[in-house]
């Protein structure tokens, strides 16, 4: 994944507070391992994939209205 | 052009050692690596590493030569993987020529760089990278009297548009010079190099950088092989009398001095053309970070939280989905649903005053949800606009007065986020002494996103005299502790240097993602341990043991700290998180069970606590089960002490609140 701060790429092992964290089971936040930037690993998180989906969808919806006009 | 990497045109191979790319991360380093290699290129981790470096071959005015591409650095004398590895680079390879890449619009950070190659003793060429950029922004650099300045060429490129590569291998086929940029330090520093490099072993190459390293605090066991026991300890003893003139750690004040040498340069050749080009958000972000005008800046951040947090999240939505949603639906219907069940110990356990749906989620979804949620937006915001590492900027003047330094301000600032995070990011400290000092500090005071939401919604309620009384105690003990902490515990501080992102206007996407994933998080974390708290508190309470330690406590609770025996059991929800003791004394207050000055005196003492049972798990971890018994064993008594001691100070000045 890409820091949206920095624009370091890192693997999830590399991610600096996941791995080690006694609550990573469960937590979608991994920071960046340069600057710490809290980034949303999307694929762990049903409600952040969810609002990517519905986002999507309106981004379509509006194009599609803006061609039919 | 005879710039390019094509075998064909590539000539005889140069006798000299590579060329090789240094710069400060993101300034276009790889894109001109890119240009000048264009093909055969190596990508292999620096060995006993993980940092990649990159290899190709170039023909530069006919000679085939090696060119390195590095990682990028803000120092080459930090202590970091990164810095190492350029370093090691720098003195092992003795390279023929160095292509400083500095970004244009931002001079001083790569003239750092610049000062610094200087005193190792490599030649190096500068290129003004991104010029297009600069230019754009109204910023004018003169190249001609830098180059004079330096003793060095300096060439304009824009990698991008694969501008200025002639004049780039121009300058490295005409034999790069050394610079003579010579950084001069006060005299008392300049005496320690002096004698420092006495000691270093004949012949050394880049002694003065060695000098500098060794004073700065920094390993440099290379430079080192040969040299005697003896030799070391005479070092250390110098960098030790030589600490004894400065309050700030040598590594520090070295910087700092280097960094005025770098201003007057820049002062000299670079200049903005007034109401040309920079954006409103540069001169927001420089306005943040300002000694002066940057407080009111984080003043009007903290009220706009405070009103959000505060008054909309813990106000107008608690009343609502408490008030309405719970009070006059949820909690009956549950009670309608439970009333067939004929033991009245498992209707007690879900409706009953310890109930799971009647506390456990009440206090879960009702209260800390919309709370929390409201705070997660407005972090989350603050995280995409880039404010945060200008907050760290801000809080490193004074962090520095209680010997806290430079990188110990990121995990403090990331310990809003969440504590148990920020108590791992303490790896990228350098000394165990700061890691330990910070990772106290962070249980101690500094309240992660949740517990601060809660803690602020709840306390936002009591009125503005009461928040400040709460930041006052809680700024005063941070400040305390940290500064005794630095006294007690052995070791040395280390610098600080803070990369700041631009500041911009956050991504709407960005943050509901991250809003409603930390939201998401916060439900599978928290409401299990709510559920297990309140099954706790059911059957402590069931098996009368509840009464037992109320009246234990008592002399503590009642006594000390004048509150009613009930905060007690807000006090054992806290050792599980604080925030769910902190909710627990909103609800006594909500039910007029606590006055404002207990409510602020019970709030001060759950935000002393330990964060939460992750927390010391993650200390356990990364320091050993006895530090963290010692520092719980601190934090727990020295919280009741501090709300005694409010409590007191209060009643006999008799503040209202």
């Amino acid at each position: 994944m890409k820091c949206a701060l920095c624009g370091h790429e890192f693997t999830q092992e590399e991610a600096l507070c996941n791995p080690a964290c006694p609550l990573a089971g469960g937590c979608p936040v991994v920071c960046c391992p340069r600057c710490g930037y809290q980034t949303v690993d999307e694929s762990r998180s049903t409600l952040a994939r969810l609002a990517r989906k519905v986002g999507a969808m309106g981004r379509k919806g509006f194009r599609g209205q803006e061609k039919a006009s | 052009m005879d710039c390019q990497g094509s075998e064909e045109t590539l000539a005889a191979p140069s006798e000299g050692g590579p060329i090789v790319l240094v710069g400060n991360p993101n300034v276009g380093k790889s894109v001109l690596f890119g240009l000048l290699t264009r093909r055969y290129v190596t990508v292999s981790n620096y060995p006993g590493t993980t940092v990649e470096v990159a290899r190709g071959q170039a023909s530069i005015d006919g000679r085939r030569e090696v060119v390195v591409d590095t990682p990028g650095v803000n120092s080459l004398l930090a202590p970091g993987e990164c810095e190492r590895v350029t370093r090691d680079i720098l003195v092992q390879e003795r390279p023929s020529a160095v292509v400083l890449v500095a970004d244009a619009k931002n001079l001083p950070r790569a003239l750092v760089l610049a000062a610094q190659l200087s005193e190792m003793e490599v030649p190096f060429v500068l290129t003004l990278n991104m010029d297009d950029e600069a230019r754009a922004r109204g910023i004018d650099i003169d190249a001609a009297l830098l180059s004079e300045i330096l003793g060095v060429e300096v060439v304009r490129t824009v990698a991008t548009r694969a501008q200025g590569l002639d004049a780039l291998a121009g300058a490295l086929a005409a034999a790069p010079r050394f610079s003579r940029l010579a950084a001069t330090y006060d005299g008392e520093i300049e005496e320690g190099i002096r004698q420092v490099m006495a000691l270093l072993p004949p012949g050394l190459l880049a002694a003065r950088s060695v000098a500098v390293m060794l004073l700065a605090g920094h390993d440099v066991a290379a430079a080192m092989e040969g040299a005697s026991a003896e030799v070391a300890q005479r070092v250390a003893a110098i960098r030790e009398d030589l600490q004894a003139c400065y309050r700030q750690p040598l590594g520090y004040v070295i910087n700092q001095q280097r960094l005025e040498a770098v201003r007057r340069i820049a002062d000299v050749v670079y200049s903005r053309r007034t109401g040309v080009g920079e954006p409103l958000a540069g001169v927001l972000g420089r306005l943040a970070i300002h000694p002066v005008a940057g407080i009111p800046v984080v003043l009007a951040v903290l009220y706009l939280l405070y009103m959000f947090v505060g008054k909309f999240g813990a106000g107008t939505l608690v009343d609502f989905l408490e008030g309405v949603v719970f009070g006059r639906y949820v909690n009956e219907w549950a009670a309608d649903a439970t009333a067939w069940i004929p033991a009245q110990v498992i209707k007690d356990f879900l409706v009953g005053e310890y109930g799971l749906v009647t506390m456990a989620l009440s206090y879960g979804l009702a209260i800390v949800l919309p709370i929390i949620g409201t705070f997660f937006l407005a972090f989350s915001l603050l995280e995409d606009s880039g404010y945060l590492p200008r907050l760290a900027v801000m809080v490193n003047r004074p962090f520095k007065a209680m010997g806290l330094n430079g990188k110990a301000v990121v995990p403090m600032v990331l310990g809003l986020g969440c504590d148990t995070m920020a108590t791992m990011t303490t790896r990228i400290l350098d000394t165990r002494k700061e890691r330990l000092q910070v990772t106290l500090l962070l249980a101690l005071a500094v309240p992660c996103s949740a517990q601060l939401g809660v803690v602020l919604g709840i306390i936002g309620g009591l009125g503005a005299v009461a928040v400040l009384i709460w930041a006052g105690v809680l700024t005063g003990t941070l400040f305390a502790v940290g500064y005794l902490a630095s006294r007690v515990l052995p070791g040395r501080g280390s610098d600080f240097i803070q990369e700041l992102p631009p500041l911009r206007l956050p991504r709407p996407s960005n943050v509901v993602v991250k809003t409603l994933a930390r939201m998401e998080w916060y439900a599978k974390e928290v409401l299990p341990l709510f559920i297990i708290g309140t099954a706790a508190l059911f059957t402590l309470e069931r098996v009368g043991a509840l009464s037992r330690i109320e009246r234990l406590a008592s002399p503590l609770v009642e006594g000390l700290l004048g509150l009613p025996g009930e905060a007690t059991q807000m006090f054992l929800m806290g050792f599980l998180r604080r925030d769910y003791g902190a909710v627990g004394l909103f609800d006594l207050a909500r039910e007029g069970q606590l006055d404002p000055l207990q409510s602020l005196v019970s709030l001060v003492v759950i935000t002393l606590f330990v964060p939460c049972f992750a927390n010391f798990l993650m200390i356990v971890k990364e320091f050993g089960a006895r530090t963290a018994v010692a520092v719980a064993g601190f934090i727990v008594p020295f919280a009741f002490v501090v709300g005694g001691l409010l409590n007191l100070t209060m009643r006999a000045l008799d503040v209202g609140l």
